[in-house]
């Protein structure tokens, strides 16, 4: 009997445990974004677009080439959503624009770069928005798809230029799919640029004429497709003659025939042409150094094709005017990367020498700038040049007096030279400062310039000195303007022979920054044009690499300065073109031309082999 | 109380019996495989830092390794006491010789030898250095064992220093890099003249010992050297 009871009680509860559980437990979780939230809404889309845009590959003011860490000691992030405030960890520094912090080449191996987290959420958004047309509209949705896109073909150029071929991977992948999918085989080099050309050919055709700042639209994506197919066109026609054999070569992972190179430099001709008429340069001031100091700082510029910005409500912002001048001229920090007289020399031989060869002398460090290009001198500071009301005063040293040429005194041991030097501001000869406050001095101290000459591009000239701190500069990165639209088109034209409408666009670029006109132009010419116009852009490195020149301009290579000297007796001050202080050695391998596949990923997934050559 | 350290020591006790019960029972990697890089001109090939390597990938551990390589000594020899054993692809490479393709396949295990037979892209024939006062006189033939299809011949230069580890990343710049010859013809557009070739080193320090060598370029993959012997000179003191 008593077993009976116990048997209803069981029955019982089990009866009512299964009639009334397991009722309204199947409702979506209220705490967690579906894909409605997100994707049925333009505030949502716009939420995972920022998210995107945020990881977006821009090698702006706080890329660190080298990887680096960031404020957490996390290493190598590359690009920094934690912003470091180190912004002289600048690519310039390796090649021979800047001497900086790095040792020599110490970004050829790169930083392991694999962005692929990013990809797949623009898959996501790929995949996702056109079954939210009713919500969004259909047109809305297409700008959208145009504008996602374009993106995709900003992570993979990222990843072209670095690893050459690597898996295209356009579908959201299922995690529980079999590993044999997931592991996804290297694409041909070729096959890859061709992917980022079709994006950004859907980009242009999707996305509508205008954006909010920051944001893409449809020549944003023609403006990279012309640095895109550039970078395509010159590793066909360059990286066939000089290259690094092995079997990731062979099997054109890395590589591209070189008859492919015409289409390529044509493609680029293509997408350059289509933002004629649509932005202009910045010519606004008549003077024309305050106009090329302005391009970089004013938001109004017509010049601005797309742009990355900062905020300090945000904590967003950057340092690069706090550690790019001198500590005599910021707030705080220090400065660690200097303009090389080679980088200077691109306009031309300074005229610090007289015919017989004896140095010329100057009344005045600031007489030097007399007559020098009006863009050098806003790309540049030069000594006697002025920021924040002081001036820039390096001086090497001081001569009692001076005898004999530039070269024979250069020549001579550092012993036999008859100059005084000094290693800190305070020493004096005679009651005259040795050395300035802006360098140049003796001791093993890199916070002075090594080379006479600090950055001015971006340099916000109209912040005062106590604004010029850490996190204190909000001037956006233009990370695409016409000028480099017209040169990656005259760079393009010589590679295919119009060299009239190279000509056109280099003289656009020339007149705007008080150059004289060219009546011909070689490819050396607009190879020349380039780096002066784009200096410090973080475009001389990948330069340098995609013209297969890198490990011919960067071969045991060392680097110059200009040395302000104090003639005493004379009361006259020269320069002399002398080693930059630390004598560093710059040398590039030519497997660096590509960067090694990251081994974390190849422990993950075999089929990236082979690696790069030599890796 | 008793209880209670009862208790502790029975928690210690199962603690300490089920900790440190693995031991490491891997064995040393002890096997090795040292060798020369024979040059096909008699001798061993002649080589530098930083130039070539023997590259080894351990294809009994996963069918993609991770390469591991071993520098190879000044005089052409390589030496690593410290691999594990198993099956190896190796292959030399890194060096001014003709590419080897096909990779040997050696079983390493205790005391492996293994020699290569490379073809050097050049030989530095009758390299002689000379001292008038304080100027080193270097004066060298450059030959090609075979001259079709070789990589473009970009420069030539002393290499100075002050012990008998002399070459690449080895040698002071004032007396080496400085007296750097550019060259950058193909083997097929250099005269005889241009093949034998005198480099005068002005002002040797005085009461110094010196160890020279010649180095002439190649723009292959490495852009690699064939290096000269090595020569002593003691600069008298004056």
């Amino acid at each position: 009997m008593k077993s009976i009871h116990k048997f209803i009680i069981a029955l019982s509860i089990s009866a009512g445990a299964s009639i009334t559980s397991c009722q309204k437990l199947d409702i979506a979780p209220t705490n967690i974004f579906t894909p409605q939230i997100i994707l049925g809404t333009e505030a949502g889309v716009n939420s995972m677009l920022a998210t995107i845009y945020r990881a977006l590959p821009i090698e702006d003011f706080k890329y660190r080439p080298d990887g680096g860490e960031d404020n957490n000691g996390i290493p190598h992030p590359g690009f920094n959503p934690l912003n470091p405030w180190m912004n002289f960890y600048h690519s310039g520094a390796v090649t021979g624009e800047l001497v900086g912090p790095f040792g020599g080449m110490d970004i050829g191996g790169g930083f392991g770069y694999w962005p692929y987290a990013n990809i797949r959420n623009v898959n996501i958004l790929i995949t996702e928005l056109p079954k939210y047309a009713a919500q969004l509209t259909q047109p809305k949705v297409d700008a959208l798809l145009g504008e996602a896109h374009f993106l995709r073909a900003y992570f993979y150029f990222a990843l072209a230029k670095r690893y050459g071929g690597i898996p295209i991977i356009a579908t959201v992948q299922d995690p529980g799919a079999p590993l044999s999918e997931l592991q996804v085989h290297r694409d041909k080099e070729e096959a890859t640029w061709d992917f980022i050309g079709a994006e950004l050919d859907l980009g242009y055709q999707m996305m509508p004429d205008v954006n909010p700042a920051g944001r893409a639209n449809k020549y944003v994506a023609a403006a990279l497709k012309s640095r895109a197919m550039l970078y395509a066109g010159c590793i066909a026609k360059y990286g066939s003659v000089n290259y690094v054999d092995g079997e990731a070569k062979s099997l054109g992972y890395v590589g591209i025939p070189a008859d492919k190179a015409q289409g390529y430099f044509t493609k680029a001709y293509d997408a350059a042409k289509l933002l004629e008429g649509h932005y202009s340069l910045y010519e606004k001031n008549a003077d024309k150094v305050q106009n090329y100091v302005d391009l970089f700082l004013k938001s109004d510029s017509p010049e601005n094709i797309f742009i990355k910005q900062y905020s300090i409500a945000t904590n967003t912002a950057h340092s690069w005017d706090a550690t790019m001048s001198p500590r005599y001229m910021t707030a705080n920090a220090l400065s660690r990367a200097y303009p090389t007289l080679e980088l200077i020399q691109r306009w031309g031989t300074l005229p610090i020498t007289n015919t017989d060869g004896t140095p010329k002398r100057f009344d005045n460090r600031a007489d030097l700038m007399q007559g020098l290009e009006p863009r050098l001198l806003a790309t540049v500071y030069f000594p006697g040049a002025t920021l924040r009301g002081l001036t820039f005063d390096a001086q090497r040293g001081i001569y009692p007096s001076f005898s004999g040429t530039a070269a024979s005194e250069v020549a001579k041991q550092p012993n036999s030279r008859s100059y005084v030097l000094a290693g800190d501001t305070k020493t004096l000869y005679q009651g005259k400062m040795v050395i300035g406050f802006t360098g140049l001095t003796t001791a093993a101290d890199d916070a002075v310039s090594r080379t006479g000459f600090y950055v001015r591009k971006y340099i916000d000239y109209a912040k005062s000195t106590s604004e010029a701190d850490l996190y204190k500069s909000q001037q956006p990165w233009i990370d695409m303007r016409y000028a480099e639209v017209l040169l990656n088109r005259a760079e393009a034209d010589v590679e295919l022979g119009n060299v009239g409408d190279a000509l056109t666009c280099i003289n656009q670029i020339r007149n705007r920054a008080g150059a004289s006109q060219l009546g011909n132009v070689t490819i050396d010419d607009v190879r020349n044009e380039r780096c002066k116009e784009l200096a410090f852009e973080n475009h001389y490195y990948w330069d340098l690499k995609r013209w297969r020149i890198a490990d011919v301009v960067l071969n045991n290579a060392r680097f110059k300065g200009l040395m302000p000297y104090y003639v005493f007796n004379e009361n006259k001050y020269i320069f002399l073109a002398e080693p930059e202080l630390f004598q560093r050695n710059y040398n590039f391998d030519k497997k660096f031309y590509y960067e090694p596949i990251p081994g974390g990923e190849l422990g993950k997934n075999p089929n990236l082999y082979p690696n790069n050559p030599n890796y | 109380m008793k209880k209670l350290i009862g208790r502790v020591l029975l928690g210690i006790s199962i603690l300490a019996s089920a900790a440190c019960t693995k031991i490491d029972n891997y064995e040393l990697p002890d096997a090795s495989l040292e060798g020369n890089l024979v040059s096909s001109e008699g001798g061993n090939l002649l080589t530098s830092q930083g130039s070539t390597q023997i590259r080894l990938e351990q294809i009994s551990w996963s069918a993609t390794p991770s390469p591991q390589e071993i520098p190879s000594k000044f005089d052409g020899t390589f030496k690593d006491t410290k691999l594990f054993k198993g099956t190896y692809k190796v292959i030399p490479k890194g060096g001014a010789f003709w590419p080897i393709y096909d990779t040997a396949r050696v079983e390493i295990g205790k005391g492996t030898k293994h020699d290569f037979v490379v073809t050097p892209y050049l030989l530095i024939k009758n390299f002689t250095a000379t001292l008038a006062g304080t100027t080193l006189t270097l004066k060298y033939d450059i030959e090609a064992p075979i001259g079709a299809g070789l990589p473009t011949i970009l420069e030539t230069q002393p290499f100075i220093n002050t012990t008998k580890l002399v070459g690449t990343g080895a040698s002071i710049r004032d007396f080496s890099d400085v007296y750097k010859v550019s060259i950058n013809k193909e083997w097929s557009d250099m005269t005889s003249a241009d093949k034998s070739i005198t480099i005068e080193v002005p002002d040797m320090l005085p009461g110094r010992k010196f160890f020279v060598r010649a180095g002439v370029r190649l723009n292959d993959s490495f852009k690699s050297y064939n290096f000269s012997d090595i020569i002593e000179i003691n600069v008298p003191s004056t």
